[in-house]
């Protein structure tokens, strides 16, 4: 039985890497060789030459830039003032707390594309569009949803006579808020950074609507160009979606703990 | 906790300030661009009361869509629960390499959706595609073997192509996302399991079916709902994959309420229209979300 | 804390401060032109602009033929929005001139006596209310293209009338090939295999009447175009699974020598590596009712400049070179399309060009195409009908009950 079932779970766990591994061992090949012979025959040759033209011709080089340049300052803008209303939430009473806590947490599981047209709009009208501040503005505010509910409940597991301790002492609030709250936080800010990088890197939908100017695009949007552009080239285009990977992945790797925390914090601390 | 006036006011200010112009704005100013039937260009817009929502109820494609959510749901809330599940508590006990199989089942989470887009419809290319070129090379070694059975066949499966399969190929892809998370979600919530329930069950002679039937699973509970509405409410979401694979296609057959609402609006200028779609989604999403906010409460009260 | 504002508000002032910085000196042009050779032609004529007029730096942004379309509405209200852009002539630019969002170019047309320089068809196309909007880049005609080299192997002639061209589906499907290859995941080539049994079943007038709403999709009419769509089906015309693939992929067909025919417009040699292309020619969709005026699908491109253009006067200057004899030529000599300018030497056409033109030139009319000339929204609606039909030819009458009801609709809101 209990053999069964591990050879089931290593089954599995081959079946879940496959398209992952096949889309890597054709990104190695051409065009030309797989269309004459399929998948399943033996390469002609193999060369890592569909990465370095989706890198250059493809532009992926330039696309992942923009995807840093939206996602960094997004992840900070989204912790930083998380940090703040979460505090808020946690430390003070006052008429709306609760009404403000529930439309954080309504906000984070709102259907997105109801915001579609009007953010198209807005940002426009702020003369946003087509910017990366844009992007980065947007991303900030629609994640505060989520970050403030872990974030609050993270902070209401630490006990109030720490903060007491510290109005005794005559501090600001804003001190106290630096000086034990940020401390206490920091271990939830790696867990949520981790998995925000992931959500925001990957924005497809929210790039479409904001940007127009190719020089702008994140590689999730530089990916649809590429495929414009090397049309029925499979290989180069599988390269292309493997590089916009490579970022991702090597957050989950190195920061895998963190990931893993931040999952389970916002899903089962409610 | 101090009662303050301007203290959390100073804290909330930047933040409910962002929150309220970028996201509770758009919402109520959506609400109200479904009773319009702007064009998304023109300066003006006249009011058209309950016209677009009329005119939503009687389309063949908004009903394909609704159904086509539906399904997602339906799949996506039964095959990665229990997978998830099972696999939670397989991994939860001393398994070799458990590292490992963890990381193979919840890579693909931090894929980008245009990357698992673009990948699976590779795979299911119909004649470069992993799913297709396998048949092919069982079915050419079928043939040599004598077998009467035509590999050039298995070239002709559009699987997302025939409108019988396209949903259906584009949902299979979803699971192979979301197992990895539910397992996750899982495996938090065993650590939080009574094991002196288990302990007192076992030496009572219960099976391990019983055990997991009246001890561990019970005590899942909180877990299981949060999974449930985080499912729910994503495969209401779901766009990513729907456009990348097929934008809805062959004649929407693989339509899905986004992206249904995401071409009324951005691709045929009936922004009123896809307004009207957008509140629909948000309307049934409604529903999931009070129970979350429910059960919030109930755990806070407790 | 101070140090993660202070980086945020600096990362800030510099995306603001770096987009302040890209405005002078600048022209922004978005250009649909995403195949390689379409693509390689643009990005050189954009290099000679920039030589000719090195103190305007154009920002050059190309995404796919199908996202454009998508994107061009939000692009057009952006402020600002792209100064210049590829797009179609006709009802397609009137949507948006009627919007107010396309600039009124006519000085550029009479400084530059563009109003000798092009066709009559050519000009109508550009002109809205009796002012010039467009600055028209070339056209190419719509035929069935098909393989030489298969078609002498199963010794085949070039079909004229219907029962021709079916016997000869028959016969390829006989010989093991696919007689007619067509990708319909954008479904718009399924809308060209409807304008052409339409106008050779029920002639170009009623084509044209029933694409501004003046005849009905469930007609007598209608009903006959798609039964001999349906007798195409029956013959075993088509590819498997034509939604599987786009209109390059389909194509990719015909260059492995695997499919016959291809009902496409001139540009389907873009994808043709030319070590193949002398396997490629093409035939005049084949005659249905003699009787009836022959029409013909010939799309014009171009380009336009935003009516809230930030950069006036330099997207002036580039639509001045865009329109220019010059340009006109490199569309001509370098892609095989066909110029619309009369001032050009046309002996630098080749043979396939010329034979191009006369297949125009002795058609009775000539129509855009399907989602150029009858409204976008119904467009949408239509080829999703044809595509379906495609694929189940037994649900004909939901199909056209439904488009009717569809084109109703969208009428009415017009009037």
């Amino acid at each position: 039985m209990r053999r069964l079932v591990l050879i089931l779970v290593w089954a599995g766990a081959l079946l879940w890497l496959f398209p992952i591994a096949g889309a890597f061992v054709t990104s190695l090949r051409t065009q030309q060789d797989i269309s004459a012979n399929g998948f399943w025959s033996v390469p002609r040759e193999i060369s890592f030459d569909n990465y370095s033209q989706a890198w250059e011709r493809g532009r992926v080089n330039r696309y992942l830039v923009n995807s840093f340049i939206i996602t960094i300052p997004s992840i900070i803008g989204m912790l930083t003032l998380s940090s703040m209303s979460a505090y808020a939430l946690v430390r003070f009473r006052f008429r709306l707390n609760r009404f403000l806590y529930f439309m954080f947490v309504a906000g984070m599981l709102l259907p997105f594309q109801i915001l579609m047209l009007p953010v198209f709009q807005l940002s426009n009208r702020l003369g946003l569009y087509d910017t990366h501040l844009a992007l980065i503005l947007f991303h900030t505010a629609f994640q505060l949803g989520f970050c403030t509910f872990v974030l609050r409940n993270f902070l209401r597991t630490v006990p109030v006579s720490l903060f007491e301790s510290a109005v005794i002492d005559g501090a600001s609030e804003w001190t106290i808020y630096r000086r034990i709250g940020l401390p206490l936080i920091l271990p939830a800010f790696a867990a949520l950074a981790t998995l925000e990088f992931t959500w925001v890197f990957n924005d497809y939908l929210w790039a479409l609507v904001l940007l127009s100017s190719d020089r702008l695009k994140p590689v999730t949007a530089g990916l649809s160009t590429l495929m414009g552009q090397f049309v029925n080239d499979w290989p180069l285009i599988v390269s292309g979606s493997l590089l916009a990977a490579v970022p991702t992945l090597l957050v989950f790797f190195a920061l895998q703990r963190y990931f893993i925390e931040g999952l389970t914090m916002g899903a089962t601390k409610g | 906790m101090p009662h303050h006036r301007l203290a959390p006011l100073s804290f909330l200010l930047l933040p409910l300030g962002l929150y309220l112009v970028w996201v509770i704005y758009p919402t109520f100013a959506t609400m109200v661009l479904a009773f319009t039937n702007w064009d998304g260009i023109s300066p003006s817009y006249d009011w058209v009361g309950f016209t677009n929502f009329e005119r939503l109820f009687g389309d063949r494609v908004f009903w394909r869509s609704l159904a086509n959510n539906v399904r997602w749901v339906a799949v996506f809330v039964t095959i990665p629960l229990a997978l998830g599940l099972s696999l939670a508590l397989a991994l939860n006990r001393n398994v070799r390499f458990d590292r490992f199989l963890k990381i193979a089942y919840y890579l693909p989470m931090v894929l980008a959706f245009v990357v698992i887009g673009l990948v699976w419809a590779w795979i299911y290319h119909p004649r470069q595609g992993l799913i297709n070129s396998t048949l092919f090379s069982l079915l050419s070694v079928a043939q040599s073997l004598g077998f009467d059975v035509n590999p050039a066949a298995a070239r002709r499966i559009g699987w997302l192509g025939d409108p019988n399969l396209a949903m259906w190929s584009i949902i299979a892809a979803a699971p192979w996302q979301h197992v990895g998370y539910v397992m996750i979600l899982y495996l938090a919530g065993l650590k939080t399991v009574n094991t002196e329930l288990l302990d007192a069950g076992q030496v009572d002679g219960a099976s391990p079916w019983q055990l997991f039937r009246y001890v561990t699973f019970p005590q899942l509970a909180p877990v299981t709902t949060i999974v449930l509405v985080i499912t729910v409410i994503q495969s209401l979401r779901a766009f990513d994959l729907v456009y990348v694979m097929t934008r809805g296609g062959p004649f929407n057959s693989s339509n899905v309420l986004a992206n249904f609402m995401y071409i009324e609006a951005f691709m045929n200028y009936n922004m009123g229209y896809g307004a009207a779609i957008a509140v629909v989604l948000f309307l049934i999403s409604v529903g999931f979300i009070a129970i979350y906010l429910y059960r919030v409460v109930q755990q806070e009260e407790r | 804390m101070r140090r993660i504002v202070s980086i945020s508000l600096t990362t800030l002032l510099v995306a603001l401060l770096a987009w302040g910085a890209a405005q002078s000196g600048l022209l922004r042009y978005n250009s649909y032109m995403s195949d390689p050779a379409p693509r390689e032609l643009d990005e050189r004529i954009v290099e000679l602009f920039m030589e000719r007029y090195p103190d305007i730096r154009v920002e050059h942004s190309t995404v796919t033929h199908e996202d454009f379309k998508q994107a061009l509405r939000t692009y057009l209200v952006a402020s600002p929005p792209p100064d210049v852009l590829t797009w179609f002539a006709g009802e397609r630019m009137r949507f948006f001139t009627r919007a107010g969002l396309i600039a009124d170019i006519t000085d550029v047309w009479t400084d530059n006596d563009w109003t000798d320089a092009y066709s009559a068809g050519a000009q109508a196309m550009s002109r809205d209310d009796g002012a010039f909007y467009f600055i028209p880049q070339s056209y190419y005609w719509w035929a069935v293209y098909y393989r030489t080299d298969i078609y002498e192997e199963v010794g085949l002639p070039i079909p004229e009338t219907w029962d021709e061209f079916l016997a000869n589906c028959r016969a390829l499907d006989a010989a093991g090939y696919i007689p007619v290859t067509i990708g319909t995941r954008f479904r718009w080539p399924a809308g060209g295999w409807f304008d052409y049994l339409n106008m050779r079943v029920n002639g170009p007038d009623f084509h044209i009447r029933l694409l501004d709403g003046l005849e009905s999709y469930e007609s007598e009419e209608v009903r006959n175009t798609f039964a001999h769509w349906e007798q195409a089906i029956d013959a075993g015309c088509f590819i498997d699974n034509p939604s599987s693939y786009n209109w390059q992929e389909a194509a990719e067909f015909m260059v492995q020598r695997e499919a016959g025919m291809y009902l496409m417009g001139q540009f389907i040699m873009d994808v043709v590596p030319e070590e193949e292309q002398a396997h490629f020619d093409f035939f005049r969709f084949p005659i249905i009712d003699p009787d009836m005026p022959i029409g013909e699908d010939a799309p014009t491109d171009g380009w336009f400049i935003s009516a809230n253009a930030a950069n006036m006067e330099n997207a002036t200057l580039f639509a001045e070179f865009l329109g220019s004899r010059e340009v006109a030529e490199m569309w001509a000599r370098d892609l095989g399309r066909l110029v619309l300018r009369t001032d050009i030497d046309t002996s630098i056409y080749t043979d396939t060009q010329r034979k191009g033109a006369e297949l125009l030139q002795s058609a009775d009319y000539i129509a855009q195409f399907y989602d150029r000339d009858t409204p976008e929204e119904l467009a949408d609606r239509g080829m999703d009908a044809f595509v379906e039909f495609m694929a189940n030819p037994g649900a004909l009458d939901r199909i056209l009950a439904d488009l009717q009801r569809e084109a109703e609709r969208v009428f009415a809101a017009r009037e």
